[in-house]
C-alpha cells in the first residue's frame, strides 16, 4: 500500500469509514495483546458483577484502533504525532464500532485528523490525531 | 380480476435445518435452481425477481448466482412475514401487466444460525426513523421481542372471549401433529400432547413455549409465470386466483395497540375482504388453508377474520377439532411454522401449491382452492391459489 | 463524559482535605518506576497489531514499536502485586473513602515524540497534575483527577506522554451492585467503569416527539393535542390526522390509568432488565393509550382493569421513563 501525499489530502477530506465487529474475541484479544488483565475486559461474569452489562473495550485498545483507523488511510509511512481521546460509552462485546474521520486542519507539515467511533449507545471515542507524511519520500 | 392471469409454475426449497452451514446467497440459489428445476425452467428464462424487505441476497446477488441474465422487473415487499403472499401478488403482477414472463420469488435466512428474530436487540429503536420512533413507545420498556408484542394481543383475545392458554394448546398441539408425518417438517414424527403444552415454560405471559413457532435456517423459492405458459409447463399449475396485501387504520408493526379493539387483526380482514371479493369464492369454498402461525393466539384470530367461524368462536372450532387433517379447515397439513420450518411464510405458500397438485404429505382430498396468508401483526399479505 | 458540571458551592472539611492531600501528591513531582518488564519487541508488536486489526507493515519493516502501543511496556500484567505505588494511588484511595466510589475514564491523550525501538526498555514516570472538584455531573457530584505519564528509553529524552484524566464520582444511585472500588493500577488500568451501567433501550426522538420526553424528566405525562380541533393523541405525531392542522400543543395528563392488557416478560433476557417484568397498555382517562412498565407490585397481581397511577423511573443518569403503580400504593 502506498502512503498519501501532500497533494492527495485536503482539509475537509473525510475518511473511508471502518466498522469493527466487537466479538468477544476482539474484545479479549485487543485486551490480552495490550496487557490489560483487567476482569471487565475479559470475564462476563465479573463485568456483569460491576453493573456492566458485557466485556467491554479497554482504552489501550481504543488508541490502538483509532491509530490503526487513520494509519488504515494514511499509508504505513505516515507518522503519528498525538493521539487525544475524549472517551464516552462503554464499547461491549456484541456492539459494532463504526468510525468515520474528517482533516480538519493543516499546521505546517502536521495535518490534523478528527475521528469519532460510534456504537450504538453513542460515542465511544471523540479523538484527533495528529499525523505527518515523510518529507524526503520518493515517490 | 388480475388473479387467473398469473400462476405458480415451480417450488423448490433447501433443507430445514437449525445451522445450514452455508451463506443466506448460497440457501437463496440452491432453492431457485429447485424451483426453476421443478417448473422445468432454465435460469435464463428468469426476468424478474422479487423477495422480502428484511432478505440480505439482494435480487442481482442471486441473480448472478444462478446465472440468470438481464431483469425487467425487481421489487421487494416490506413488513417482515407480512411480505410473504406479497411478493407472489407483486411477481404476479408483473406478469400480468408484461412487465416480466418468468419471475421467481425467494426468502433465505440462516435465521437460527444467524440473526435471530426471536432475540432482544437493543437497535431498534435507536434511529429516529418513522419505525425508530415508533418503536420507541414499547422498545424502552423492555417490550422488544415478537412474543412480547404478540402477547399483548393475546391477553386481551383471552380476556375479551374468555379464552385459555389451552386454546392456544389447541393449535400447536394440531400443528405439531401435521408435522409429524411431513418427512420435510423439523419436527417430523415429534408430535406433543397437550399437557406437555401446558408443562412448557413461559415466554411472555400468557405465551408458552409451545405457542412460539421454531427458529430455522433455510429458504424457498417460488416460480411465478403466466397461468397459459404454466399449463404448458412440467407442473400443473396453482393459479393465483386473488391476491392482496392489507393495512388497517392506526397500523404499526406488531404493536398497534392504539386501536379501540385488540383482540382481532383488522389488516387480515382487508387482507380476506379482497381475496373473497376478487376471488368469488366463499369461506365454503376453500377446502384447507395455510394460516400464518408464527404464534398460536393469531391463527385463532385469522380464522375469525377470513370468516371461518363468527369472533371469539375461533377456539370452539378449534376444540372439535375443526383445524386438523380429517376436521372443517384442515390448517397448515405441512404442520406451519409452528412444525416445518420458520422460512417467514414462504413455505407455507409453497404448502398450498403441492395441496393443489395433489403431492402434499399430507394431502386433503378433493383440494381446487387454497387460501394462504402472511405474518400477522404486522401489514400483511393473502392469496387464494387454484386448480387450473 | 464531558466536563459540563459546575463547582458547587457547600466546601466541607473533607474538601478542603482531599484537595490538599492532592496538592501534596502532585507535589511530589515526578515518580519514575522501574524499567519495563520486557524491551520492545517483536513478538508483542506482532501479537498487538494482529489483535488490533491493523496491517501496517511499517513497525515490523523498521523494527519499532507502533506509538499507541507506548503504554503496553510498562504495564503490570497479570501478577499485581510486584506494581509499585505511584503518587495517584493515594489521591484515588481517599476519593473512595469519601464516597466517590465509581470512576469513568474521560480523556487520553497521548504524544509520540520518537518510536520506541526494539530493543530498548522503557520506563514509566507519573506525576499527578490535579484535582477539580467537587463538581455536578451527568454521573453525580465527582471530582476529575489528572495524572501525567511520561516514557522515556535509555536516556533521558522522552518517547511519549500520555495525560490521563478520569472522573471520580458518588455515585447517585445504587444498582444491582455497589460501585466498583477505583482501579488499583490507575496509571495502567484503564476499566471504563461508571457506577451506573447506561440503560441500553434507548428512546429514539426528534422534532415530533420530544416534548413527551422533556416531559417525562419533568415528571409530567404529556398527551399531544391539537391546537386547532383539541384531538388528543398518542403516539404522537407532526400532524393532525383529523384536521391536518400543524399547530400542536399538549395536555398534561392526569397520571392515572387502567391496565387495558398486559403481558409478563420471563424470556429472552432483555438488556438493562431483570426478569420478569411487565409491560402494560394503559388506558388513560384523558381518551388515549399508553405503553409503560407496572412496578411496585408482583406480577402475578396485576390484571386488566387494574387501576394505576404514574410514576418516573431513572434508568441511568440520563434516561428517564413513565411507568405505572397501583394506585393504592
Amino acid at each position: 500500500m502506498r502512503t498519501l501525499t501532500e497533494d492527495q489530502i485536503e482539509i475537509g477530506a473525510v475518511l473511508p469509514e471502518l466498522s469493527i465487529d466487537l466479538t468477544p474475541t476482539v474484545v479479549v484479544s485487543t485486551a490480552l495483546a495490550t496487557m490489560d488483565f483487567t476482569p471487565v475486559h475479559h470475564d462476563v461474569e465479573g463485568a456483569r458483577a460491576q453493573g456492566s452489562k458485557d466485556i467491554f473495550l479497554n482504552i489501550l485498545t481504543t488508541m490502538g484502533l483509532v491509530e490503526r483507523y487513520v494509519t488504515d488511510w494514511t499509508g504505513p509511512e505516515a507518522i503519528i504525532r498525538r493521539i487525544n481521546v475524549k472517551l464516552g460509552v462503554p464499547a461491549y462485546a456484541g456492539d459494532r464500532l463504526d468510525f468515520n474521520g474528517t482533516v480538519v486542519t493543516q499546521d505546517g507539515p502536521d495535518y490534523t485528523v478528527e475521528v469519532r467511533g460510534k456504537v450504538s449507545l453513542g460515542d465511544h471515542a471523540t479523538a484527533t490525531v495528529t499525523f505527518t507524511l515523510p518529507s524526503d519520500r520518493t515517490i | 380480476m388480475f388473479g387467473t392471469r398469473a400462476a405458480i409454475a415451480g417450488i423448490g426449497a433447501t433443507e430445514f435445518s437449525k445451522d445450514s452451514g452455508r451463506s443466506e446467497l448460497r440457501l437463496a440459489a440452491e432453492a431457485v435452481f429447485a424451483a426453476l428445476d421443478d417448473a422445468g425452467l432454465d435460469p435464463s428464462d428468469v426476468d424478474g425477481m422479487v423477495t422480502f424487505t428484511q432478505d440480505t441476497n439482494q435480487e442481482i446477488a442471486v441473480a448472478r448466482e444462478i446465472g440468470a441474465g438481464e431483469l425487467t422487473f425487481f421489487s421487494r415487499v416490506e413488513y417482515g412475514g407480512g411480505a410473504a403472499c406479497g411478493t407472489v401478488a407483486h411477481a404476479a403482477m408483473a406478469v400480468a401487466t408484461g412487465m416480466a414472463r418468468t419471475v421467481v420469488c425467494y426468502r433465505a435466512f440462516n435465521e437460527r444460525s444467524g440473526r435471530r428474530f426471536g432475540q432482544p436487540d437493543a437497535r431498534l429503536g435507536g434511529q429516529p426513523t418513522s419505525q425508530g420512533l415508533e418503536m420507541s413507545w414499547h422498545v424502552p420498556f423492555g417490550l422488544m421481542t415478537p412474543a412480547a408484542w404478540v402477547a399483548m394481543f393475546a391477553q386481551r383475545y383471552l380476556h375479551t372471549y374468555g379464552a385459555t392458554s389451552e386454546d392456544f394448546g389447541r393449535v400447536a398441539v394440531a400443528m405439531r401433529r401435521h408435522a409429524a408425518t411431513n418427512p420435510a417438517a423439523w419436527f417430523y414424527q415429534r408430535p406433543i400432547t397437550l399437557e406437555e403444552h401446558q408443562a412448557s415454560r413461559w415466554i411472555v405471559e400468557p405465551l408458552r413455549l409451545f405457542d412460539c413457532c421454531q427458529e430455522s435456517d433455510g429458504a424457498v423459492a417460488l416460480v411465478v409465470t403466466s397461468a397459459e405458459r404454466a399449463r404448458d409447463l412440467r407442473r400443473s399449475p396453482a393459479v393465483v386466483t386473488a391476491a392482496a396485501q392489507g393495512s388497517a387504520e392506526g397500523q404499526m408493526m406488531m404493536t398497534s395497540y392504539y386501536r379501540d379493539d385488540m383482540s382481532g387483526l383488522p389488516e387480515m380482514s382487508v387482507v380476506g375482504r379482497r381475496l373473497w371479493e376478487m376471488s368469488g369464492l366463499k369461506p365454503q369454498d376453500v377446502r384447507t388453508a395455510i394460516l400464518y402461525d408464527h404464534f398460536t393466539p393469531f391463527v385463532l384470530a385469522q380464522l375469525e377474520e377470513l370468516g371461518f367461524c363468527g369472533r371469539g368462536e375461533a377456539p370452539g372450532f378449534v376444540r372439535d377439532g375443526g383445524i386438523e387433517l380429517g376436521g372443517r379447515l384442515p390448517v397448515n397439513p405441512h404442520g406451519g411454522q409452528l412444525g416445518e420450518a420458520y422460512i417467514h411464510g414462504m413455505n407455507g405458500i409453497a404448502e398450498a401449491v403441492r395441496q393443489i397438485r395433489g403431492t402434499s404429505a399430507n394431502q386433503v382430498s378433493g383440494v381446487e382452492h387454497v387460501l394462504v396468508t402472511a405474518g400477522t401483526g404486522v401489514p400483511t399479505s393473502g392469496l387464494i391459489l387454484s386448480a387450473g | 463524559m464531558t466536563e459540563t458540571g459546575t463547582r458547587t458551592d457547600t466546601g466541607t472539611s473533607s474538601e478542603d482535605a482531599l484537595l490538599e492531600l492532592a496538592e501534596k501528591q502532585a507535589a511530589l513531582g515526578e515518580v519514575r518506576g522501574g524499567p519495563a518488564a520486557d524491551p520492545v519487541n517483536i513478538p508483542m508488536i506482532r501479537h498487538w497489531l494482529d489483535a488490533m486489526g491493523d496491517t501496517n507493515r511499517s513497525y515490523l519493516d523498521q523494527g519499532i514499536a507502533p506509538p499507541a502501543m507506548a503504554q503496553v511496556w510498562t504495564m503490570p500484567g497479570v501478577r499485581r502485586g510486584v506494581k509499585e505505588r505511584s503518587p495517584v494511588d493515594d489521591v484515588l484511595a481517599a476519593l473512595d473513602a469519601a464516597g466517590y466510589t465509581g470512576v469513568v475514564a474521560t480523556n487520553c491523550e497521548q504524544t509520540y515524540h520518537r518510536p520506541a525501538r526494539v530493543g530498548e526498555r522503557l520506563t514509566a514516570a507519573t506525576r499527578f497534575s490535579g484535582l477539580v472538584g467537587p463538581k455536578r455531573t451527568a454521573l453525580g457530584e465527582g471530582y476529575f483527577a489528572t495524572w501525567n505519564v511520561t516514557w522515556y528509553g535509555e536516556g533521558d529524552a522522552p518517547v511519549a506522554e500520555m495525560m490521563f484524566r478520569v472522573l471520580k464520582f458518588r455515585p447517585r444511585r445504587r444498582r444491582e451492585t455497589p460501585a466498583p472500588a477505583s482501579g488499583s493500577a490507575p496509571a495502567a488500568s484503564s476499566a471504563q467503569r461508571s457506577g451506573v451501567a447506561p440503560y441500553p433501550l434507548r428512546p429514539a426522538q426528534n422534532r415530533d416527539t420530544a416534548f413527551f420526553w422533556e416531559g417525562v424528566r419533568q415528571g409530567e405525562l404529556r398527551i399531544q393535542s391539537c391546537a386547532d380541533c383539541g384531538r388528543l393523541r398518542h403516539p404522537p405525531g407532526p400532524v393532525c390526522p383529523s384536521c391536518r392542522s400543524t399547530n400542536r400543543s399538549f395536555v398534561v395528563a392526569r397520571g392515572e390509568g387502567t391496565v387495558f392488557s398486559y403481558v409478563v416478560h420471563h424470556h429472552p433476557p432483555v438488556p438493562g432488565r431483570e426478569m420478569p417484568f411487565v409491560v402494560a397498555v394503559v388506558e388513560l382517562p384523558e381518551g388515549v393509550r399508553i405503553v409503560g412498565n407496572v412496578v411496585d407490585c408482583p406480577p402475578d397481581a396485576v390484571g386488566i382493569g387494574m387501576e394505576l397511577r404514574a410514576t418516573y423511573r431513572a434508568m441511568d443518569d440520563e434516561v428517564i421513563l413513565p411507568m405505572w403503580a397501583p394506585r393504592e400504593s
